[in-house]
């Protein structure tokens, strides 16, 4: 079977520069930046804070306008913007919603917006509402909802009009261990509906859990892209940790594999005591850490 | 899905999420303050109560209409942004102008009903103490409706450019100067004073003339109003309404909304 690549978004040598205020100096949020997007496949947006992921996402929605480079949609999504939008489900970050509308109606309005009826949303509410685990809190006002509540009825939102491509904004963020998970879930399940999932997020270990491919930037700037397979089979990210005994105290030493020998018998050589030595891979946070 | 079905989705849940806040809670507490103020002032008048109690309405109706529009009018954008609620709706096919005119359409409707209610209680108590209600009486509610538009339109502009803060003091400012601007160009200082007539012209020129919308002390002394005045005035008020929603598309559809 001839397995063709093809990208949902694609972002050619964005640069984004702010200046809004008029004595201070212009902040370079993202300095040509390029990247893709694969289609069907789930892609995580690695950065720390401040690392110009939400900047990108907010060009990407046409929040904000960027200063130079440019931003591609596949022609699967449509033609025009209207097309290419009806067909993108986003959600922001932290985001509070109507606080005096109640979860349905929230529904309704987002759901009116896209063309769909009553009927139709209620249908999708019944669809996702109890993967979400949100059903209970459907009539009530908006402003009684948790945090993690309000990631839930939030992506709820996001799935209600079958759009392609699902961009979260840090949707993970603020959730308990037990609300990740279940999130991490249906981020899989949407996955296997055939939709591309593109998503933000400074927490590693939860893009590592889920993703088939990873963008990672840094100041703006590309740092990596492509598989987590493959930056973790790539990397040097195996690793030997040898713990051995020094004045009474067990010290651990952390050594690449190819430098495993040299280490042992140099701590042999200088009579210090080994008390273990174990093979241990570095997870993609590790990694990062690294870079 | 037509841009006018987004338009009005738009204003009806801006309708639903302030009818919900209970904001328009005050209004009932206007009105039973109005009762109360008709009720003492009855006690201190000869003559003509219904006078007192008309003149009484509609000074709070005005007060209300533009407290609402100018309490609305600065969160038309900067709420939508805390609750990045904007963000919701943008990324949907609905156009910027579309969210706009959505958003004005729905506070205008909830002025409308703020009105309403206060003028039904004022036209109640005003025939309850004998009062005959005039076309010019009706026509004054209608300017009031008015005048709280445009400020609704103005605040809104005003929001798109500058912080909360700076919204409210400017709007106050050229709503007081809006209705001192034609009184203060009789005095003799500015007769007296062409460069500052001038300058009174170019600001009666460039920013809206409040005092043209103020039909109450013509109700008030029974006075005989041209059609051609009346009119006149209300065209005057919708041509700015409608420049001011421009001039906020405009600026709306060029904002980093970061």
């Amino acid at each position: 079977m001839l397995f063709k690549l093809f990208y949902m978004i694609t972002f050619k040598n964005v640069t984004k520069i702010f200046k809004s205020e008029l004595f201070t100096k212009p902040f370079q949020a993202l300095d040509d930046l390029s990247f893709e997007v694969e289609g069907g496949k789930v892609t995580g947006f690695l950065g720390a804070n401040g690392a110009g992921k939400t900047t990108s996402l907010k060009i990407l929605m046409d929040f904000v306008r960027l200063t130079k480079g440019e931003v591609e949609f596949s022609k699967e999504l449509g033609n025009t913007n209207h097309e290419i939008f009806q067909n993108i489900g986003f959600l922001p970050e932290r985001a509070y919603y109507y606080p005096h509308l109640t979860g349905r109606e929230f529904c309704y309005y987002m759901g009116g917006l896209v063309g769909l009826t009553k009927n139709e949303v209620n249908q999708k509410i019944q669809q996702w509402a109890h993967k979400f685990k949100i059903e209970f809190a459907l009539d009530r006002k908006v402003r009684t909802y948790s945090k993690g509540m309000l990631q839930r009825i939030g992506f709820l939102v996001t799935l209600l009009h079958d759009p392609k491509v699902i961009i979260l904004d840090e949707p993970l963020s603020g959730l308990d261990p037990i609300g990740r998970k279940e999130l991490k879930d249906i981020i899989v399940e949407v996955k296997e509906l055939g939709k591309t999932v593109f998503f933000s997020s400074h927490i590693v270990s939860d893009v590592e859990e889920v993703c088939d491919r990873v963008i990672f930037i840094k100041d703006g700037r590309l740092v990596y892209q492509g598989g987590v397979q493959e930056i973790l089979d790539k990397s040097d990210s195996l690793v030997t940790e040898i713990k051995y005994l020094e004045n009474e105290r067990i010290q651990t030493l952390e050594v690449s594999s190819s430098l495993k020998s040299q280490k042992l018998q140099e701590l042999i050589g200088s009579n210090k005591e080994i008390v273990s030595v174990n093979n241990k891979r570095l997870t993609l946070e590790e990694i990062f850490y690294k870079v | 899905m037509s841009e006018i079905k987004k338009i009005l989705t738009i204003s009806k849940f801006t309708i639903k999420e302030v009818i919900q806040s209970k904001i328009l809670f005050n209004v009932i507490f206007l009105g039973l303050f109005l009762l109360l103020i008709t009720a003492i002032a009855f006690k201190f008048t000869y003559g003509s109560p219904s006078r007192i109690a008309l003149d009484f309405g509609l000074g709070t109706l005005s007060l209300s209409a533009i407290g609402i529009s100018l309490f609305m009018g600065i969160s038309l954008i900067s709420n939508e942004l805390e609750s990045r609620t904007i963000y919701m709706i943008l990324s949907r096919p609905v156009k910027r102008s579309s969210f706009i005119i959505g958003k004005y359409l729905g506070l205008a409707l909830v002025v409308l009903l703020n009105i309403a209610i206060l003028a039904t209680l004022t036209l109640s108590v005003f025939v309850y103490t004998g009062g005959d209600i005039s076309s010019l009486i009706i026509f004054s509610l209608v300017y009031i409706l008015a005048e709280a538009l445009l400020m609704l339109s103005l605040v809104g502009v005003l929001s798109l450019i500058t912080n909360k803060v700076m919204t409210v003091i400017l709007a106050i400012t050229i709503y007081v100067i809006g209705h001192a601007i034609a009184a203060a160009k009789t005095t003799t200082l500015v007769k007296i004073t062409p460069a500052l007539a001038k300058l009174l012209d170019f600001y009666h020129f460039i920013l809206p003339g409040f005092y043209k919308l103020n039909l109450k002390d013509l109700v008030l002394y029974d006075q005989k109003v041209s059609d051609l005045y009346i009119y006149g005035n209300l065209l005057y008020a919708c041509l700015y309404i409608f420049f001011l929603t421009f001039l906020s598309i405009f600026i709306f559809n060029r904002k980093n909304l970061d």
